[in-house]
């Protein structure tokens, strides 16, 4: 019983987590920022194991971490200084630096295991037994769930302390810098959360959960409202539900716990999608702007 | 609607209930060992069939990695999950052969006994700074080395039937000791010249060093770093060149590679072959002679010797 509860419970702390950043990425039309971090982050990993000669998560968690930052910089930059669409300026910068990654393996690494799968990537799986253990001997639960726990205390905190400035610069850039709000700086803010989330989350649960996590339930949110709290808490409330269900069903067939609760995330959204779509969305309240 | 408010209460309650919950986990008293027979779970196939040879019948012996999964690539199920939970004592390759497995392995250290057989053998090949090849099994004294090792461990977890554990070790190292006789033996008996393995990935650099083979790997260790056209020609001038009769394809790798290779030979009036499939990651299925360790060395040196011959 208590290996399901740490996988849950981790689950359901990426689930929030990316999710609650994942509706601010939809509402940008940056959802797919995740998918690139998760390959541009090759190059910093290969960087980090040339410098320290280890393949320790120390290392590669540091590397990784600096090249996601670097990544989701770039990215706004060619939005905003060459006026690219979003997914061209997403697409030109993960597939530069994950091939800058391949050329550095291959000229200074190529008879060592660098694989992504292998270094830095996690599994859901392994939760329950990557424990922390201090100087005495006491058990203190698994690591990753004390990380994730901090991450989605920091994006909730930025979140929260944000939260005026993070819609006015999401939904009316125009009007958000009338007022003397810098988008700049809160794209940038956005984007190192984002990065910061989603390296720690790859660590802990691996690449492909993190993705779905970051996409699925705010999109399934946004079908079934368009008030960004709303949004919000529903995306939180599905999360935990889809950490839940993935679970149980992964225990039921014996299979990979990520790819049952990422299959669970797409049944969520399709069958939001075929209830949604004969409704007409309510329309938006007073107080909010319109979505998209 | 009231789905909606249970989801705000919710995500307020969140941060208090991990909170709870780890207070609660706190302080867990460690694991009593269970009556009975040890459970002791290596990874690979190797390890456990190593580790049956001591133990006999006085522990239970069970590998994680199923015959013909590639270590390097290997993902828990649920199932595994409470395996490696379960174990009293867990054994590994190390040196980055179960990649992040073996990373969470080695933090278990501090919970049970977690014993890494290849991490402190002497001669290891170094690839890099502190990178060290994990294929040793393919050296039969290496693998002595590591039977040694790993029998002293058992010796010292389970004093009880430490003595028997030391037999078992010492019956089972003999019968290493003419395997590795053999092996150079049949290795011998190929001309010089001739022998020269060349396979798709670089898993038998030990056993090239321990027998005297040239070994020729298109693919570095990492799976991520694709061959380039250089390493595909250079390779095709090498056997033409040496007039090499024979490649070998890997039970757990593509072949796709190597095809490429035996066309581009046969482009430049070579005369090449598959010489056969060879065990490298990973032992053949449970019940066939390829499924234990020494049936494994048996079978990938006759396919050796009987194709380049």
């Amino acid at each position: 019983m208590i290996i399901a509860f740490w996988i849950i419970l981790t689950g359901a702390l990426v689930a929030v987590t990316c999710g609650m950043l994942g509706c601010f990425l939809i509402l940008r039309k940056m959802s797919m920022v995740g998918d690139a971090i998760s390959h541009a982050v090759l190059p910093g990993i290969v960087i980090a194991f040339l410098l320290s000669g280890s393949r320790d998560t120390l290392p590669m968690l540091l590397g990784a971490g600096a090249t996601g930052l670097i990544a989701t910089f770039l990215i706004e930059y060619f939005h905003r200084r060459a006026n690219l669409q979003t997914d061209a300026s997403i697409g030109v910068t993960f597939t530069f630096l994950f091939a800058v990654g391949i050329i550095l393996i291959s000229g200074f690494a190529g008879e060592i295991d660098l694989d992504l799968d292998c270094v830095l990537y996690g599994e859901i799986a392994y939760v329950p037994i990557d424990l922390w253990v201090t100087a005495d001997g006491t058990v203190m639960g698994p690591r990753p769930v004390y990380i994730l726990s901090a991450v989605l205390l920091i994006v909730a905190l930025f979140i929260k302390l944000g939260y005026k400035e993070l819609q006015l610069t999401s939904f009316d850039p125009a009007f958000a810098s009338a007022l003397g709000i810098s988008t700049a700086l809160w794209h940038y803010l956005l984007m190192a959360a984002v990065s910061l989330t989603t390296v720690s989350s790859f660590e802990s649960v691996g690449a492909i959960l993190v993705i779905a996590f970051l996409i699925g339930p705010p999109a399934t949110a946004y079908l079934m409202t368009h008030d960004l709290k709303q949004m919000l808490a529903i995306t939180a409330v599905l999360g935990i539900f889809i950490a839940f269900t993935g679970y149980w069903l992964a225990y039921w067939l014996n299979a990979s716990i990520a790819g049952c609760m990422a299959a669970v995330t797409g049944l969520c959204f399709t069958a939001a999608f075929l209830s949604l779509r004969r409704i007409p969305k309510p329309s938006p309240t007073a107080s909010e702007e319109p979505i998209g | 609607m009231f789905a909606l408010t249970m989801g705000i209460r919710y995500q307020h309650g969140l941060v208090i209930v991990i909170c709870l919950i780890m207070c609660i986990s706190c302080g867990q008293p460690q694991q009593a060992m269970r009556d009975g027979k040890p459970y002791i779970l290596a990874t690979t196939g190797m390890i456990a069939d190593m580790l049956l040879h001591i133990t006999g019948d006085s522990a239970t012996v069970e590998a994680l990695m199923a015959p013909g999964v590639d270590p390097h690539l290997y993902k828990a199920s649920q199932g595994d999950l409470a395996k490696i939970l379960k174990a009293d004592y867990l054994f590994y390759n190390g040196l980055h052969l179960e990649g992040k497995l073996g990373s969470i392995l080695e933090k278990q250290r501090r919970i049970k006994p977690v014993i890494a057989i290849a991490d402190r053998l002497p001669g290891l090949i170094e690839l890099d700074r502190n990178s060290y090849d994990p294929h040793i099994w393919f050296d039969v004294s290496l693998w002595k080395a590591a039977t040694a090792h790993a029998t002293a461990q058992l010796a010292k977890l389970d004093s009880g039937n430490a003595a028997y554990y030391r037999a078992n070790g010492q019956a089972y190292m003999a019968q290493l000791d003419s395997l590795d006789a053999w092996v150079r033996m049949r290795i011998n008996t190929l001309p010089e010249d001739r022998r020269v393995l060349v396979t798709a990935h670089d898993a038998f650099n030990y056993f090239g060093r321990a027998y005297g083979m040239e070994v020729k790997g298109l693919q570095g260790i990492s799976t991520l770093a694709e061959f380039g056209l250089q390493d595909v020609s250079a390779l095709v001038n090498y056997i033409v060149e040496r007039q090499i009769p024979a490649v070998f394809v890997e039970s757990s790798v593509s072949d796709r590679a190597l095809k490429a290779v035996l066309a581009g030979v046969q482009e430049r009036g070579g005369t090449v072959h598959i010489g056969g499939q060879l065990f490298s990651d990973a032992m053949g299925a449970r019940g066939t002679p390829q499924g234990t360790y020494m049936g494994m060395v048996k079978h990938n040196v006759n396919t050796m010797v009987n194709a380049l011959l």
